[in-house]
């Protein structure tokens, strides 16, 4: 009978907790804080391999793709963009935004993690619901991404967030100095964020890219410094761009807002739609 | 002895009870309960539009310099629409919303995601005060704070207010504009329709000196019934047909080339091919 009662009150207490439970449904202590503002760490520029200086990260590309690089660094080397798409404003893609031009916001919520870069308004929807990948989607600049949280010491609390995304458009390059991804839309990018150990305010990104213009997959982490009280600035890359593309040429726009010539030479632009306009009259 | 023992184990349930309550109340520092479920993908339910722009409550002034945008319109041109060249909205254009967006409700920020331009918004809920000094944006500096309305325990309401706004800004794509000053103010209750919880509003109202008034509208969203919505990405730079030259618009023509935007429009000063081809 002593147990009889109890087990009944022990009962209201697990039924307590239990309502409890499902009434918050989102218990926050289970996952770390990433709250705050992300920073790509003092020197770092926005190179892929934050180790190397930028065109000298030595990426394992096939030699179809070596030279396409190659041919890239000759044209920039004349005034040219390359293989650089984003001059235009065209969002840096996964995985370059995970250099983190401007600063990085993550909001953790039980079904998505959010990743919010100001860069180009980049932010990416990773899925921690369970889902799998479906069969076919629209391809995107950031990708169809799919996390699972991980508790890698058994403490009760996640520790890392594992990421894989997939469904990746084309045209983008790991940073401004063009080394190309294959444009056949089947790049996959593998990531493992998780805190430093020593110093909580630190966070890596371990990035592996598989792509058809690699020889081997493509392994570099990035490093992340956190600022605690943030001010975000808003960056509107439209707003003030001096790169003008008519047809397959880009021009520069001078101080007085002129078309002039990207690279020594260049001839300008066609305007034949203006002319057909002054025939007609 | 057993009637000891019995309250002993009543006890003992109690402070269990109590014990993992405070545990539990500890440990779960975001009480998502006292939120309204703003979840899910949200869509505007009318065109992009703001409102009649005949019944915008514009100073003379800026009346004309709205009817004179009209007419650049009518002849090819922007007007006082600045979004053409991809430029942010800015608020209050982004809350017509042009594609499905998504709130996330956090203890400190409550955050609005807009895929279309760089449309997303931070509100800050944390209680802070007005920075002395904030850089305008186009979005604006938003601090909100959560309403109980009913006295349920739960919040209903979130009243926002913006500040630091840059321009040039407008309504939306009639060109209605903003006073250049930039020292708009917007005032924002949003909250759950009672009646039907996928419906969403967002009483909106600007105080601007461009007008003689503030001017009140009220946006209204659906609440897609959908457990995994598809978002698509915007990139409004991607397939921009619409090109500026020395403060000049031009298009773009299907084979990349330029072409006037306005009838009798000319071609631009190639002046540094020249002097380049020297």
């Amino acid at each position: 009978m002593d147990f009889r009662c109890s087990f009944g009150a022990l009962a209201v207490a697990a039924a307590l907790t239990f309502s409890l439970t499902a009434a918050q449904a989102f218990d926050d202590s289970k996952y770390p804080d990433w709250a705050g503002q992300w920073r790509r760490p003092p020197g770092v520029n926005n190179q892929w391999d934050p180790t190397k200086p930028r065109g000298q990260e030595g990426a394992p590309l096939t030699a179809e793709y070596q030279a396409i690089f190659e041919a890239n660094l000759k044209d920039q080397a004349e005034g040219g963009q390359g293989t650089d798409p984003t001059y235009m404003c065209i969002p840096d893609g996964m995985p370059r935004a995970m250099n983190v031009i401007f600063p990085m916001e993550i909001i953790i919520t039980p079904a998505t993690t959010y990743i919010h870069i100001e860069y180009l308004m980049m932010f990416r929807r990773i899925y921690t619901d369970g889902r799998e990948f479906p069969e076919d989607t629209d391809t995107s600049f950031m990708g169809y991404s799919i996390g699972k949280w991980v508790d890698t010491k058994n403490t009760g609390r996640f520790d890392e967030l594992v990421v894989e995304t997939r469904f990746l458009k084309s045209p983008r390059a790991y940073d401004s100095s063009g080394i190309p991804l294959h444009p056949d839309g089947k790049t996959i990018v593998k990531e493992r964020f998780y805190q430093d150990k020593d110093k909580p305010d630190v966070l890596h990104d371990e990035v592996t890219t598989i792509d058809n213009a690699l020889t081997r997959p493509w392994t570099i982490t990035k490093n992340y410094n956190r600022v605690r009280n943030p001010i975000w600035v808003e960056a509107i890359c439209s707003e003030n761009n001096d790169h003008i593309k008519l047809g397959t040429q880009t021009y520069m726009k001078s101080a007085d807002g002129l078309l002039m010539p990207a690279k020594k030479g260049q001839k300008p632009p066609d305007m034949r739609y203006f002319e057909a306009d002054a025939a007609k009259k | 002895m057993r009637f000891r023992v019995r309250s002993i184990s009543l006890v003992q349930a109690t402070t269990f009870v109590a014990a993992l309550l405070l545990t539990v109340a500890g440990a779960r520092a975001f009480d998502e309960t006292k939120y309204p479920d703003l979840k899910g993908q949200w869509e505007r339910t009318a065109a992009a539009r703001w409102l009649d722009a005949k019944t915008a409550p514009f100073t003379p002034e800026y009346r004309a310099i709205f009817e004179e945008n009209l007419k650049d319109q009518a002849a090819g041109g922007q007007g006082t629409d600045p979004t053409f060249t991809c430029l942010a909205p800015g608020m209050p254009r982004v809350m017509n919303m042009y594609a499905p967006f998504e709130i996330i409700v956090t203890p400190r920020t409550t955050h609005m995601l807009m895929d279309h331009i760089h449309d997303s918004r931070r509100i800050f809920t944390d209680g802070r005060e007005w920075p002395k000094e904030m850089e305008p944006s186009f979005s604006g500096y938003s601090i909100g704070k959560w309403i109980d309305q009913d006295g349920d325990g739960r919040y209903d309401v979130l009243e926002v207010e913006t500040r630091a706004l840059r321009g040039p800004r407008s309504y939306d794509s009639t060109g209605m504009p903003f006073h250049a000053d930039n020292e708009t103010v917007i005032n924002e209750r949003i909250y759950l329709d009672k009646a039907d919880k996928n419906t969403l509003y967002d009483e909106i109202t600007v105080h601007d000196h461009a007008l003689t008034r503030p001017w009140t509208a009220v946006k209204k969203y659906a609440r897609k019934a959908v457990k995994q919505p598809v978002w698509q990405e915007a990139v409004c730079a991607e397939n921009n047909p619409h090109v500026v030259i020395a403060d000049e618009p031009y298009m773009l023509s299907a084979d990349g080339f330029l072409m006037p935007a306005k009838k009798d429009q000319a071609p631009p000063d190639l002046k540094y091919f020249r002097q380049s081809g020297k």
